[in-house]
């Protein structure tokens, strides 16, 4: 595999509310490498989306990063000013966000707001690159591009607002695109085409793509690896492939079961819920719903374990200690 | 094209609203208790000679045919004759209009030019200074009557430190005053208001989107904050607009100013009805095309409302 874009290492990121401190992304340490496709798995409230907004950058009160570093190309973006940020954001990192609808204003018209992205970097008003537009829209799919650069966004259907997202987002041929739950507004039809041209875009630019997903369905088809997060931690990393022949930890093997049940048309889950993040259970934090539980468990904060490149943070696996 | 499409069914569809307004107000001067003729003949009056004054107004005939007489001279243009002054209330109205106008645009202007760096600043920095300052504008504005404010005014400025005229308006310097009251009425809700509407802004999802395109700060808060937040603001805008083009009542009365809402007070003093009548058909008729303009500024701002409003027109 080839180097490294982005290297996640024990970031902590927690947000400040009044009830208490909330510890959304804990010790989470990760990389992703060139043309690498790598999805970020788990259940609403896992923290994925704040590592997401982390990544780019976008991260706002209350939300604090309180230790860790996420290297960019090596440089290390949590120090950089708002400045230097605001030439990464855009030109070297790609966000696609979770619903079309109202991550577009609605105010002007589509085609200006992606040129918004060339304005950005290259001055120069951003009307005059509706041209470079065309291209994108025609590259995303986009039909009848020359026309739809001069639609509104409530002229567009939801899949098409999130195909100009898109067309955003590789604008200026980033060298990562973090995409946070690119379909989970869109129809299921919809989901697949997205899906599809994301998988496409990657061959055809050379990006890598961090995909922040609780749709695994979804994620196994188009990621290369794929991390599954729980309760702020990241319980196991690896090849998608291995993950979904051979799941490490019980939770990724819960997730996965679940998975298979939808196959077969019944309805499961995991017992139990995700638990507060602002005070998660003692020891491993998956412990309560686990099958596998032990005593050690609840005491004992298990740490990843390396096997054959796969990260895995269980006391089951790996035995050592 | 479709503008002027729209605004012609504009017009069309308010002609009911105008009749209606103007049938209401016609009912509501007459059930006033007072009688015109009794107060131009005076107390002293034969019976006899108030009668002949009422038949001579027309005030003797049918409630109904009092009316159709005056939609009739309405649509011939005339607005008819003032009781207290003999002179046509058309005249009476454009008089006064100038200074309505005046106190209306330097009273608005003030408001906005403090209200929306005060409202932006305070959206954009909640925990500073002008926070503090727009809610104390906004309680004061909202909550202190104008009336108090105006006389504190005029024992600060006219009657202490002698630098400020407190009635009329004879030199630009009168305008003073009476407009810097009005403001202060105005600037409490224009500030509020742009202060919520530029906070619903920034968080809105689309501010995201810009932050993650790596645009420019001011490019985002001028493009994809500010211009969002405008509706209401110019809604708000309007509705200040028309009321103080129909006559800041209070405001013109404390300082003398000769506008249209001391000429009203006036007038509904004396149960001058053609000139009531003439005056509130001018506060009907700049309400609507208020209306009218904000709707259409509303339509240029967003291309959601553009697509309602005109296309279907």
């Amino acid at each position: 595999m080839g180097e490294k874009v982005l290297e996640v290492i024990s970031l902590r990121v927690y947000y400040d509310l009044p009830q208490g401190t909330v510890r959304a992304v804990d010790d989470v340490s990760l990389d992703v490498r060139r043309r690498e496709v790598i999805g970020i798995a788990g259940e609403s409230g896992s923290g994925k989306s704040t590592l997401a907004l982390a990544i780019t950058g976008l991260l706002r009160p209350p939300a604090k990063v309180v230790s860790g570093k996420v290297l960019f190309n090596g440089v290390d973006i949590l120090r950089l000013s708002e400045d230097e940020l605001r030439r990464i954001r855009g030109r070297k990192i790609g966000v696609i966000f979770q619903d079309p609808n109202t991550y577009l204003n609605p105010i002007y018209t589509s085609g200006f707001q992606v040129a918004e992205v060339f304005e950005a970097h290259r001055g120069i008003h951003a009307k005059k690159y509706l041209n470079e537009v065309v291209k994108l829209f025609r590259l995303v799919k986009i039909a009848d591009p020359e026309r739809r650069v001069y639609a509104y966004p409530h002229q567009l259907s939801g899949g098409m607002k999130q195909r100009v997202l898109i067309s955003m987002a590789i604008a200026e041929r980033p060298d990562l695109i973090v995409a946070d739950e690119p379909t989970s507004a869109l129809d299921v039809t919809i989901q697949s085409e997205i899906m599809d041209l994301l998988a496409e875009i990657r061959e055809e630019t050379n990006t890598s793509i961090v995909m922040i997903t609780h749709d695994l369905a979804l994620l196994f088809e188009v990621a290369d690896r794929v991390a599954i997060m729980y309760a702020g931690k990241l319980v196991e990393l690896g090849r998608a492939s291995d993950l979904i022949k051979d799941p490490l930890h019980p939770y990724t093997k819960a997730l996965l079961s679940i998975l298979r049940y939808e196959r077969k048309k019944k309805l499961t889950s995991i017992p139990g819920s995700i638990p507060s993040l602002i005070n998660p259970p003692p020891g491993c934090r998956f412990h309560p719903r686990c099958p596998y539980a032990f005593s050690k468990c609840s005491k004992i904060e298990p740490k990843a374990v390396n096997i054959d490149g796969r990260l895995v943070a269980c006391h089951l696996v790996g035995g050592s200690e | 094209m479709s503008l002027a499409r729209y605004l012609i069914r504009r017009v069309v569809q308010v002609i009911p609203t105008f009749v209606g307004a103007l049938f209401f107000m016609f009912i509501l001067v007459r059930v006033l208790p007072g009688d015109p003729a009794r107060l131009i003949a005076g107390p002293e009056a034969l019976e006899e000679d108030v009668r002949r004054i009422r038949e001579l107004l027309g005030l003797n005939k049918p409630l109904y045919v009092q009316f159709v007489d005056y939609m009739v001279s309405i649509l011939r243009g005339d607005l008819g004759t003032s009781l207290k002054f003999g002179t046509p209330v058309i005249n009476e109205i454009l008089n006064r209009l100038p200074y309505t106008i005046a106190l209306a645009l330097v009273a608005e202007s003030i408001a906005l030019s403090v209200a929306l760096p005060l409202g932006i600043i305070s959206a954009l920095r909640p925990r500073s200074k002008a926070t503090y300052i727009s809610s104390v504008i906004s309680l004061t504005g909202s909550s202190v009557p104008i009336f108090w404010i105006a006389l504190i005014f005029i024992y600060i400025f006219s009657v202490s430190l002698r630098i400020l005229p407190s009635s009329g308006a004879d030199s630009p310097r009168h305008i003073v005053l009476p407009s810097i009251t009005l403001s202060l009425l105005l600037m409490g809700n224009l500030t509020r208001i742009t202060r919520s509407a530029v906070i619903e802004s920034l968080s809105s999802n689309h501010v995201l989107t810009a932050l993650a395109k790596g645009l420019k700060y001011r490019v985002i808060l001028i493009r994809h904050v500010l211009k969002n937040a405008l509706i209401p603001i110019v809604t708000i805008m309007g509705i200040q607009i028309g009321s103080l083009l129909g006559g800041a009542i209070v405001t013109e009365t404390v300082f003398a100013w000769p506008g249209i809402g001391s000429l009203l007070i006036d007038s509904i003093f004396y149960r001058d009805y053609p000139l009531i009548q003439g005056i509130i058909l001018f506060i009907v008729l700049v309400f609507i095309v208020i209306n009218i303009v904000v709707d259409v500024i509303y339509a240029l701002i967003d291309p959601r409302i553009r697509d309602v409003l005109w296309r279907t027109s």
